[in-house]
């Protein structure tokens, strides 16, 4: 799981009212490098809910190998330069969560993560 | 033959033995890819653009590799966790840099590199509902999926309700002006009817499209639905009407032209980059092939 798919992702367990951001717990997480695309994250920002990627972020941070760079803790006003661009892209297409749970913000539901594949499944009694 | 929709779960009946056919039947792989150019065809997403796309019941993936290939970003969701593994190995396998040949359309030996997967995987069963944030998806596909749902697998499964569920949280998934295209295998003209029924009844408008009607074998459902929600009276032209049904049979000649990408492939994957992303692999002990001549070399494609 991308950090792009998290960011969209929530949970429709009964008696949630949002059920987003999910947690991530990670377990596991890996880098897989893919080239740079300009033209397709800026074309994502407008959708994107930032603050979820900062979140999702700091909660894979300490499973990351090598370090992403920096990206802003908001999302700057106006023109953003490419190296911001870059690093954006990086978190939100190349960081996979491989093993991990992800966790409604309301019900304290999980739903495992396992090779990558999150099982959002709902048993009967929770539609 | 008797409909696997009869045999139970869909993800009891697409175990592992049957999961397998998808990555190594020909056949199939080229029937599920040629249905894929089709809807994609009737999408009628932005040329220019990537889009970020829905595959329900996506399967072993091969909608999917279809959608990478027109430069697209994809998820996809299916219920059983053997198709989906089947579906994980082949994304794996494309950053491995593993070269599965792809096999191409005209069924010649030339072969292509499977461009680096753009899809990620969600297991999830359609009829309790979609995952995922309104307006989240510029379109959405379904490949020979949607007729499960007019089944029911145990007393508490409503067909209509779950169809219900399922296209109304669809219809708010999708972008304002999205298009999903959900092709389907319809046991009987009641089922076709249920099916687009239960769409127009949370607000898509649409049809059903019919390829080849006059094929018993080749014929082919397309539910084409549009969610314009200002409904200009020009989309509504363009798009099949639920009552009478579009019967549309596309000679082979006018499908020559859609396997064409819509969009220059998304970064080109360069000579100093594929060696550089082969040396990480290596040295995270996965076999890979040697650095030659032929590295990065332009496959001959397809024209
Ligand atoms: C004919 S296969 C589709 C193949 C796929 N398009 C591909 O390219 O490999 C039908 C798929 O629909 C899935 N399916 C059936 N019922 C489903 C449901 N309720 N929710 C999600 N997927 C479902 C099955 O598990 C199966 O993988």
């Amino acid at each position: 799981m991308r950090l792009l798919t998290h960011n969209y992702l929530i949970s429709n367990v009964k008696g949630t009212k949002e059920g987003y951001p999910l947690q991530i717990e990670a377990e596991e997480v890996v880098i897989e490098d893919s080239p740079f695309d300009q033209e397709l994250v800026t074309g994502i920002l407008p959708k994107l809910n930032y603050e979820a990627v900062i979140g999702a972020l700091h909660q894979v941070a300490d499973k990351v190998e090598p370090k992403p760079a920096d990206i802003p803790e908001k999302l700057p006003e106006g023109e953003i330069d490419t190296a911001t661009l870059e690093a954006l892209y990086h978190v939100l297409f190349n960081i996979h969560v491989i093993e991990g749970h992800l966790v409604c913000p309301d019900t304290g539901r999980k739903f495992p993560i396992k090779q990558g594949i999150p099982n959002m499944i709902l048993h009967e009694d929770e539609i | 033959m008797s409909r696997p929709e009869l045999s139970g779960h869909a993800s009891i009946f697409y175990n592992e033995r049957e999961a397998r056919k998808y990555n190594s039947s020909s056949r199939m792989v080229n029937v599920q890819r040629e249905i894929t150019l089709r809807a994609i065809e009737l999408l009628l997403l932005s040329p220019d653009k990537a889009s970020y796309i829905l595959d329900i019941g996506c399967g072993s993936g091969l909608s999917g590799q279809v959608l990478e290939e027109k430069g697209h970003i994809w998820v996809g969701c299916d219920v059983s966790r053997d198709m989906l593994q089947v579906a994980h190995e082949r994304i794996d396998d494309s950053f491995d840099g593993n070269n599965k040949n792809v096999e191409n359309d005209e069924g010649s030996d030339e072969v292509h590199d499977p461009p680096l997967s753009t899809g990620d995987l969600l297991h999830h069963d359609m009829g309790t509902g979609l995952p995922f944030r309104p307006a989240t998806f510029d379109a959405c596909i379904s490949i020979s999926a949607l007729q499960w749902l007019c089944y029911s697998n145990s007393a508490s499964q409503n067909p209509k309700r779950r169809l219900l569920r399922f296209f109304s949280q669809l219809y708010a998934i999708l972008k304002k002006s999205a298009r999903a295209v959900l092709q389907f295998y319809p046991e009987t003209a009641e089922q076709a009817v249920l099916i687009s029924e239960c769409a127009t009844a949370v607000g898509f408008g649409g049809g059903v499209v019919v390829d080849y009607p006059n094929s018993t074998k080749a014929k082919k459902h397309y539910l084409v639905l549009s969610c314009d929600r200002t409904s200009s009276k020009q989309v509504q032209q363009s798009m099949p009407s639920v009552e009478e049904q579009t019967h549309v049979s596309v000679s082979a000649a006018s499908r020559k032209g859609i396997d064409k990408p819509i969009r220059k492939k998304k970064g080109i994957k360069t000579k100093e980059w594929i060696i550089k992303k082969k040396e990480t692999q290596r040295k995270r002990g996965k076999s890979v092939r040697p650095d030659t001549k032929y590295t990065a070399r332009r496959r001959p494609t397809k024209f």
